[in-house]
């Protein structure tokens, strides 16, 4: 008797951005075991390799900027030429931003908008199109934070880049609900990963152990974030559409 | 260092700060100007600060010191 996995994505085409490293990575390694072809895309050549390495052979990766939208679709219609039309895509690809609202600038607002928010529109224009698009199911999954919930000092910008992923989740998900394309949303807690260790530099040891005490479950794993975004890309999902999902060990609970 | 003086004003809400002046006789300062500063010179010198180096830095010129031995 063949076991029976809700989740097993057999046939299915994903694209993951980020993917070279934290969530990203462990995403694409967790989706690999559930089966799925990948096209996995990060500015991180190195990274993705790597990445790769610990996925399927014929998987496919691209190098690409994710704020240059004509440079994605490009990639993108290298990779569905060779790996077929996309079921979906996890656009998880970020960089943080500490600054109190004193010490940012336009600039800064609107390089943080570029990398965070503005590629979750360019891959849902390019993929939602018949050119791209799988006929059978498709899902689309974009990954927020817990301080789109909440408020946090010197956090303005990321704050801002992740609300509107929320925003952007709901208005896709009824746009796109009769093409039966299904779009989520992951808004994470606090994850040990490279990014993270990006900004540690801006705080007191302290810090450390008051984010901790934030999470009754303690500290998250990217693999934690992974099996969120593996679930909303399953069919398993097939009836979730519009969703936020706060993965967060009961940050937002409180 | 001029204009690390008048960026220094800026974040702490002051006219003018001069070069010995400590931060922690400034009404303003708190975390968040420790944060303010790291992030300014981040995005106009490309040098990344702790936390801690901005709070031992204690004033305008220990923190030029700084900068201009990490750059």
């Amino acid at each position: 008797m063949t076991l029976y996995n809700p989740m097993d994505l057999t046939g299915k085409t994903i694209v993951i951005t980020g993917a070279a490293s934290g969530i990203g990575k462990a995403t694409a390694i967790l989706l690999s075991k559930l089966n799925a072809n990948l096209i996995l895309l990060d500015i991180n050549e190195k990274g993705l390799n790597d990445t790769k390495s610990q996925c399927k052979p014929d998987d496919f990766i691209g190098t690409v900027d994710l704020t240059d939208e004509s440079a994605v679709e490009t990639i993108l219609k290298e990779a569905v030429s060779i790996r077929g039309k996309v079921n979906g895509f996890a656009h998880i690809a970020g960089i943080p931003s500490i600054a109190p609202i004193k010490a940012i600038t336009k600039k800064e607002a609107q390089r943080i908008l570029e990398i965070n928010t503005l590629p979750a529109l360019y891959l849902a224009k390019i993929l939602s199109n018949k050119k791209y698009k799988a006929e059978e199911s498709c899902s689309f999954v974009l990954i927020s934070s817990v301080y789109a919930n909440v408020g946090s000092s010197a956090n303005v910008l990321y704050t801002m880049s992740k609300a509107a992923i929320q925003g952007i989740t709901k208005s896709l998900a009824i746009e796109f609900a009769p093409k039966k394309i299904r779009v989520n949303c992951v808004a994470p807690g606090f994850i040990k990963t490279q990014m993270g260790e990006k900004i540690n530099h801006f705080f007191d040891s302290e810090h450390d152990t008051l984010i901790e005490s934030m999470h009754p479950l303690g500290l998250g794993t990217p693999e934690d974030i992974a099996n969120s975004i593996a679930f909303l890309l399953s069919d398993a999902s097939k009836w979730t559409t519009g969703a936020i999902f706060n993965i967060d060990g009961g940050f937002c609970a409180q | 260092m001029e204009e690390l003086l008048e960026q220094l004003a800026d974040i702490l809400e002051i006219d003018e700060i001069k070069p010995q002046d400590e931060f922690e006789s400034f009404e303003d300062w708190d975390s968040l100007s420790v944060l303010s500063i790291i992030a300014m010179v981040q995005s106009k010198y490309k040098i990344v600060l702790t936390a801690t180096e901005v709070r031992n830095s204690k004033t305008a010129q220990g923190l030029f010191e700084l900068i201009k031995n990490k750059g």
